[in-house]
C-alpha cells in the first residue's frame, strides 16, 4: 500500500498514524452531496487582489484559490502531510531522492489532462517566481521519467522537505505547464481543484462554479484539510468582499450571506440566539504578538525588556484585542497540537509591578521613550498596543504609540539593523503556527524581520538550535531544538506574545458541512 | 461632504465683484438682526465653548482606559454618552474630540488665509507668474481633493500636525483663486490706477487699496472652508489617516466604533450628531456673512 | 466652438504634465513599499526583498521617473502591482463603475436638487421655501461615511428593504444594479442635493427678478410657461457649469462611499492603491481620473458657450 500520510518532522512521529488511518478508510463509502446545486454566497472581510496562489501569502487569496487550486501534497485536518495531486511517494534511503507518482486523470479546468510535465512547468515557475521559492533551494534537479512520474533530487539531506513542500502558506499548485511564464500576480486562473473560476471583480466578488470534470481523490472518503475525496455540491460559489464588520453580520441575519469571515465578538452573543445561524469559533487563529527591536535604546538592553515582559497583564491585552474571544496561550504553538511546549512559562504573563521596577532601576533605565509601531488596519493589534503603553506607563515607562498603517509599520520593521524609531512591533503569527513549529521559527531565522540583533550580536543560542532544527534527522531531537529556542527567545525576550485569538466565523444553519479549515472550503458543503 | 471643497469654486460665482466694504459696525448689525446667522452663531458657540472648556466639563481623561465599563449604553451608570469597546466615556472623548477637531480646522483656516492670499494675490497682481502660479493651482485642484490628501498624509504619515498640512495643501489653491479673482478685479479700478499714477508701491497698493477690498469674499470663503477642513479631517480619521489614536478626534471616534455599528450604535452616532452640529453651524455662519458682505446679493435683499 | 475645444485642451496640457509630476513625486516619497502589501501578514523579510528587487523598487528615483514617462509615451501606464493587470485594464474596468454611480448620483441630484431649489425660489420666505432649504443645509453638513453607515443600519438591517452591498454591474442586471447602487448614490447625492438645491434657488430668485421675466408676467403668460420657457432655460446657464463640479464631487465622494458599499470602482481602487503603495496603479490610475475630470470640463466648457454665445469665451 502506498504511504499517503506523512507527519511533518516537526510534529511527533505518532501522527503517521494518522496517514494510516484515513488510508483504511478508503474502504468505506466515498462522500456524496446531500443535495446538489445553488449558489453560495460567503461574506469575506478582505479585498483579493490576485488569485495567484504562487505569489500572493495573504489569506484572502487562500480563501478564494485554495478551492481552485491543488498541490502534490496537501495537509490532512490533523497537519499531517498527506498526498493530493500524487498517488504517492517514496524517499530513497539516503534521503536525496523523491519519486512522486502522479493520479491519474486528473484533469485541468481547460479540459487538458494532468502529467509530470505540468508538474515540472509549476515547479518552475514556483521556483522563479514565488515569495517562498526558498524551500527549493536544496532541490538539486526534478526530472520526469514519464509522464505519470515526477522524480526530485536534493543536493543534500533535509528531513523537513516533505512538510515545506505540503505547505499551505503558499503551495506549489499545478497548473498547465505552458502557463510557467506567468508574470507574478498573473497566473492564469486554471487548476484541478473542485471549483474553477466564472468571475473575478477585484474589490467586489469572485464567482465560481462547479467543475464537472473533477476527478476526487478516491484514496479518501472525506475531505481532509486541503485533501482528501473533494466534492463540489454548489453550482456556483461567490465570495463576496464585505468589509464593514456591521453588513458582514447584518448579511448573515439576513441571509444574504450564507457565510461569512471574521465577525466581531460583540456580535455573538446576539447571533447565537438566532437559531438560523451558526456560529463556528476558529481558535487558535494566530499569535497575538509584539516583537522587540533590539538594535533601538532602551530595548537593546535585555533588562528593559525583561522589565516590560515582567509587568504585563495578558489578560487585559487579550481581553481589550478581542473584546474577550481569546486564550492565554504560552509560546509559539497551541496545546492541541503535538508539538506545543510550555517552555519558557515563567516569563509569561507575570503582572509583577515590584519585578519590573527592580529590573529598570538595575538597567539604569532613565525615562527613555519607548515606541510601541502598531497600525489601525488590525483593530486587535492597535488595541494590544494601547493596552500595553499603559501598563508600561504605570510602571514608569515612558511608552508612546507610533500608529502608521500596515504595510508602512511593516515596513519599518524591516529595516536592517540597526532600524530606528520603534521599540515593539505589533503583528499576529497566523498561518506558521497552524502549520507547525519549524514554520514559525523561520520568523527568527538570518535576515529575519522580527529578529534583529545588532550587528555581530547575533545569539549563537539560536542560531544553533534552529540548525538543529532543520538538520536533525531524529524527530524528537528537532522537538528538542525548538523547546530550547522558545525557551531562549522568551528569556531573552525578543519577542512577546500576548496569547491565542480566536476568529469567528458563522454560516446560515441549512448549510451542510461547512467547516472552515482556518480558510473556507467550498467542497463537501451543501445547502440541507 | 469631503468634496464639498469644490463648493468653493460654486461660491465664487458670486463673488466676483468685490465693492469697498461698508463700516464693520454696520455689517455687525446687519449680521445680528440674519436670523440664520444667529442660528449658526448659536450651534458653533455651543461646540466651540465645549471645546474650549473641554479640561473643566470632561474631567475624565479621554484616553483612559476601563474595560469593565465597556459598551455602557448613553445614561448607564452615569455616562451621559455612554462608552466606547475601552469603557472610555464618550462625553468626554467628543467634547476634547471637539477640542481637536476645531484646532485643526482652524489650524487649516489660517494657513489659509496666510497662504492662499499671498499666492492668490501674487498671481492676480504680479501678472507674469499668474501664468506658472494658476497652472500649478489649477493642476493640485484637477485632483480629486480627498485622494490628493490621502496621498499626502500617506506620504506623511498620519498625524495631527500632518492632516492640517494636507487639508491646507488642498484648499490652499481653492482660496488663491478667490482672492486672485477678487484682486484681478480691484487692479482695475480706478482709484487704483489712480494710485498707480500718484506712483504708490506695489506693496502699498496691495496693502492699503486691494487686500482691504478683497476680504469679503476671502471671509466668507474662510467661513466655508472651516466647515468642509472639520468634515475631511473626519474622513481622514475615519481612514485612519488623521490624528494618531488614541487621540479622540470625532473621525477617530467614529472609525473605532464602526465596528460595533450594530451593537453599539451610539459610538459612531453621538460624535457623527456632534460633527454635524459643527458644519452646519459653520456653513450657516457662512450663510449669513455672504448675505451680509456680498453687495450684490445684499442689494437684491 | 471648436476654437473653444481647442483652447481648453491646450490649457489643460500643463495642467496635466504637473498633474503627473505631483502623482509620481508623492508615490515614491511615501514610507514603506508595496512589497509588504503583497506578501501579507506572515511574509519574511526575505520574500519582501525579493518582491522589491522585481519590481524595480530599488532603482534610483530619476530612472523610476524616466522609465515612467518612456512608457507613458507608448500608451503604457505599467502594470498595477497589486493585481498584476495592466493599470489601463483595470482603468477601464473599474472607471465605468464609478461614471455609472456618479450619474446615478446625478440624476438624483438633478431631480431633488434642482427641483427642491426651483420650488423654494418659486416659493420664496414661505415654509416650503424654508425646509427645503433646511434639508439642503443637512445635506451639506452631513459626512457621507456617516450617512452610508446609519443607512446599512436603517434599510438593510432594520427594515430589510435593500442588500447590504454586493455590486451588480448596470449591464448584467439594471434592476439588481438599482438595489444594490441606491444607498451609495444616495450617500453621494445628498452634499451635492443640498449645493445644487441653494444654487438652484439663489440663481432661479436672480432670473425671476429680470426685467424678462417680469414683462413676460406683465404680458398674463401664465406662470408655468414663465418658469420653464424663460426663467429655467436661462437659470440653466451657470447650472451646467456646475454639472462639471458635482461629477468632480461624486468621484471624491467615492473614495469612501465605494469602500463602504464594496463597490468596485476608481475611488475603492485608488484608495487602496495608495494604501498597498501600489505605485503604478496610483500613478495611472489618478492621471487617468484627474485626465477624465479635466475632460468633462473641457465639455463643460464647450457646453456652456454653445448655451450662451454671448458669453466670451475666457479662462484666466
Amino acid at each position: 500500500m502506498a504511504r499517503t500520510g506523512w507527519a511533518p518532522y516537526g510534529l511527533a512521529a505518532a501522527m503517521t498514524l494518522a496517514g494510516a488511518l484515513a488510508s483504511t478508510s478508503a474502504l468505506a463509502q466515498a462522500f456524496k452531496c446531500p443535495k446538489v446545486g445553488g449558489d453560495f454566497v460567503f461574506g469575506q472581510e478582505a479585498n483579493v487582489n490576485s488569485l495567484d496562489q504562487m505569489t500572493s501569502s495573504t489569506i484572502s487569496t487562500r480563501n478564494v484559490s485554495m478551492n481552485i487550486f491543488e498541490a502534490l501534497m496537501a495537509r490532512d485536518e490533523n497537519n499531517n502531510a498527506i498526498t493530493d495531486l500524487a498517488e504517492s511517494f517514496t524517499e530513497s534511503p539516503d534521503g536525496l531522492v523523491y519519486t512522486f507518482k502522479l493520479r491519474q486523470g486528473v484533469k485541468f479546468h481547460n479540459g487538458k489532462t494532468m502529467t509530470s510535465a505540468d508538474v515540472a512547468g509549476s515547479w518552475e515557475r514556483y521556483k522563479a517566481k514565488a515569495n517562498e521559492r526558498q524551500i527549493l533551494d536544496n532541490v538539486e534537479k526534478w526530472e520526469t521519467p514519464d509522464a505519470a512520474t515526477f522524480v526530485v533530487t536534493m543536493k543534500k539531506r533535509q528531513p523537513t522537505f516533505i512538510e515545506f513542500i505540503s505547505s499551505f502558506s503558499q503551495p506549489i499548485v499545478i497548473h498547465p505547464a505552458e502557463f510557467k511564464d506567468d508574470a507574478p500576480q498573473q497566473l492564469r486562473t486554471v487548476g484541478t481543484g473542485p471549483f474553477q473560476l466564472v468571475e473575478f471583480l477585484p474589490g467586489s466578488h469572485v464567482k465560481l462554479k462547479r467543475y464537472d470534470g473533477y476527478t476526487p481523490n478516491t484514496k479518501y472518503t472525506e475531505r481532509t484539510g486541503f485533501g482528501g475525496y473533494k466534492q463540489a455540491c454548489f453550482d456556483t460559489v461567490t465570495f463576496r468582499i464585505v468589509t464593514e464588520p456591521g453588513a458582514r453580520v447584518a448579511g448573515l441575519r439576513t441571509g444574504e450571506l450564507h457565510a461569512v469571515e471574521d465577525i466581531p465578538f460583540v456580535s455573538v452573543a446576539e447571533l447565537k440566539k438566532d437559531p438560523r445561524i451558526t456560529i463556528l469559533p476558529l481558535e487558535n487563529w494566530w499569535v497575538h504578538i509584539t516583537s522587540a527591536n533590539l538594535s533601538q535604546p532602551p530595548t537593546d538592553n535585555v533588562k528593559v525588556r525583561q522589565a516590560i515582559q515582567a509587568v504585563l497583564d495578558m489578560d487585559e491585552i487579550m481581553e481589550a484585542s478581542t473584546d474577550g474571544n481569546y486564550k492565554l496561550n504560552v509560546g509559539f504553538q497551541y496545546p492541541h497540537q503535538a508539538s506545543y511546549t510550555d517552555a519558557g512559562k515563567e516569563t509569561y504573563n507575570q503582572k509583577n509591578a515590584a519585578k519590573a521596577k527592580a529590573l529598570l532601576a538595575e538597567a539604569g533605565y532613565k525615562g527613555e521613550p519607548v515606541v510601541l509601531l502598531t497600525n489601525k488596519d488590525y483593530p486587535s493589534m492597535y488595541n494590544a498596543a494601547l493596552v500595553m503603553s499603559q501598563q508600561m506607563q504605570a510602571v514608569g515607562i515612558k511608552a508612546e504609540l507610533k500608529v502608521v498603517d500596515w504595510p508602512t509599520s511593516v515596513q519599518m520593521q524591516l529595516v536592517a539593523s540597526p532600524s530606528p524609531g520603534w521599540n515593539f512591533f505589533f503583528t499576529g503569527y497566523g498561518t506558521q503556527p497552524a502549520l507547525g513549529a519549524l514554520a514559525t521559527m523561520n520568523f527568527f531565522m538570518g535576515t529575519n524581520p522580527n529578529y534583529k540583533p545588532k550587528p555581530g550580536q547575533e545569539d549563537p543560542v539560536l542560531k544553533a538550535e534552529w540548525d538543529n532544527m532543520n538538520q536533525k534527522v531524529d524527530p524528537k531531537e528537532r522537538q528538542a531544538a525548538f523547546v530550547a529556542m522558545q525557551k531562549r527567545i522568551l528569556e531573552q525576550v525578543l519577542v512577546i506574545p500576548f496569547g491565542s485569538l480566536t476568529k469567528v466565523q458563522g454560516a446560515r444553519a441549512n448549510v451542510v458541512g461547512y467547516k472552515p479549515f482556518r480558510i473556507p472550503r467550498f467542497a463537501n458543503v451543501s445547502f440541507q | 461632504m469631503v468634496a464639498a471643497e469644490a463648493d468653493a469654486p460654486l461660491e465664487e460665482d458670486f463673488e466676483m465683484a468685490p465693492v469697498r466694504q461698508a463700516p464693520w459696525r454696520m455689517n455687525l448689525r446687519r449680521l445680528m438682526r440674519h436670523r440664520l446667522f444667529v442660528l449658526g452663531l448659536a450651534l458653533c458657540g455651543i461646540v466651540f465653548v465645549a471645546g474650549i472648556l473641554a479640561q473643566v466639563i470632561a474631567q475624565t481623561d479621554p484616553t483612559r482606559l476601563a474595560m469593565r465599563w465597556k459598551f455602557r449604553a448613553p445614561g448607564v451608570d452615569g455616562f451621559i454618552f455612554g462608552t466606547d469597546n475601552f469603557g472610555r466615556s464618550l462625553w468626554s472623548r467628543v467634547i476634547w474630540g471637539a477640542q481637536l477637531s476645531l484646532y485643526i480646522g482652524f489650524s487649516v483656516v489660517a494657513l489659509n488665509a496666510v497662504f492662499g492670499t499671498l499666492i492668490g494675490a501674487s498671481a492676480g497682481y504680479f501678472r507674469r507668474i499668474d501664468n506658472l502660479l494658476m497652472r500649478v493651482n489649477d493642476a493640485l485642484m484637477a485632483f480629486p481633493a480627498i485622494l490628493l490628501a490621502i496621498a499626502i498624509t500617506a506620504v506623511l504619515g498620519p498625524s495631527t500636525f500632518n492632516a492640517i498640512l494636507a487639508l491646507s495643501i488642498v484648499y490652499i489653491p481653492r482660496t488663491a483663486r478667490i482672492v486672485r479673482a477678487s484682486v484681478i478685479v480691484l487692479r482695475e479700478m480706478e482709484y487704483v490706477q489712480a494710485a498707480v499714477a500718484a506712483g504708490a508701491g506695489h506693496w502699498r497698493i496691495l496693502r492699503h487699496h486691494i487686500l482691504p477690498n478683497a476680504m469679503a469674499p476671502l471671509i466668507v470663503q474662510l467661513s466655508f472652508l472651516f466647515a468642509y477642513a472639520v468634515l475631511s479631517e473626519a474622513t481622514l480619521s475615519f481612514l485612519g489617516l488623521g490624528a494618531v489614536p488614541p487621540t479622540p478626534t470625532w473621525g477617530n471616534i467614529m472609525a473605532e466604533g464602526r465596528q460595533y455599528l450594530l451593537e453599539a450604535p451610539w459610538i459612531i452616532t453621538i460624535p457623527g450628531i456632534a460633527l454635524m452640529i459643527t458644519v452646519m453651524g459653520l456653513n450657516l455662519l457662512g450663510d449669513g456673512l455672504r448675505d451680509v458682505l456680498d453687495p450684490r446679493l445684499r442689494i437684491q435683499q | 466652438m471648436w476654437g473653444v475645444a481647442l483652447r481648453s485642451i491646450l490649457g489643460s496640457l500643463p495642467v496635466l504634465l504637473i498633474v503627473s509630476l505631483i502623482t509620481f513625486g508623492l508615490m515614491r516619497l511615501i514610507p514603506g513599499d508595496p512589497s509588504a502589501a503583497i506578501g501579507g501578514l506572515s511574509a519574511t523579510s526575505e520574500q519582501l526583498a525579493q518582491i522589491r528587487k522585481e519590481l524595480g523598487l530599488d532603482e534610483p528615483l530619476v530612472v523610476q521617473l524616466g522609465k515612467w514617462y518612456a512608457e507613458l509615451l507608448q500608451g503604457n501606464l505599467g502594470r498595477s502591482i497589486m493585481m498584476g493587470q495592466d493599470v489601463l485594464q483595470v482603468t477601464i474596468i473599474r472607471l465605468p463603475v464609478t461614471i455609472a454611480l456618479a450619474l446615478y448620483a446625478l440624476v438624483i441630484t438633478l431631480l431633488l436638487g434642482m427641483g427642491s431649489g426651483i420650488i423654494a425660489a418659486l416659493r420664496q420666505n414661505t415654509v416650503v421655501d424654508q425646509i427645503a432649504m433646511v434639508l439642503a443645509m443637512v445635506g451639506i453638513s452631513v459626512p457621507n461615511f456617516f450617512l452610508g453607515l446609519l443607512m446599512i443600519l436603517l434599510f438593510a438591517v432594520h427594515l430589510g428593504w435593500l442588500p447590504t452591498g454586493g455590486y451588480i454591474p448596470l449591464w448584467k442586471d439594471p434592476i439588481g444594479w438599482l438595489r444594490t447602487s441606491t444607498m451609495p448614490a444616495l450617500s453621494l447625492a445628498l452634499l451635492q442635493m443640498g449645493l445644487l438645491a441653494r444654487i438652484t434657488r439663489s440663481t432661479m430668485l436672480e432670473v425671476l427678478r429680470q426685467d424678462y421675466i417680469r414683462t413676460a408676467r406683465a404680458k398674463g403668460l401664465p406662470a408655468r410657461l414663465v418658469v420653464t420657457k424663460h426663467a429655467l432655460s436661462n437659470a440653466m446657464i451657470p447650472i451646467v457649469t456646475v454639472i462639471g463640479i458635482i461629477i468632480s464631487l461624486s468621484i471624491s465622494g467615492a473614495v469612501v462611499t465605494e469602500s463602504l458599499f464594496s463597490i468596485p470602482g476608481m475611488g475603492q481602487l485608488l484608495t487602496q492603491a495608495v494604501l498597498n503603495r501600489d505605485y503604478p496603479m496610483v500613478q495611472g490610475g489618478l492621471l487617468l481620473t484627474t485626465t477624465f475630470l479635466v475632460l468633462v470640463n473641457i465639455l463643460v466648457d464647450i457646453a456652456y458657450a454653445l448655451l450662451d454665445p454671448r458669453v466670451r469665451y475666457e479662462r484666466s
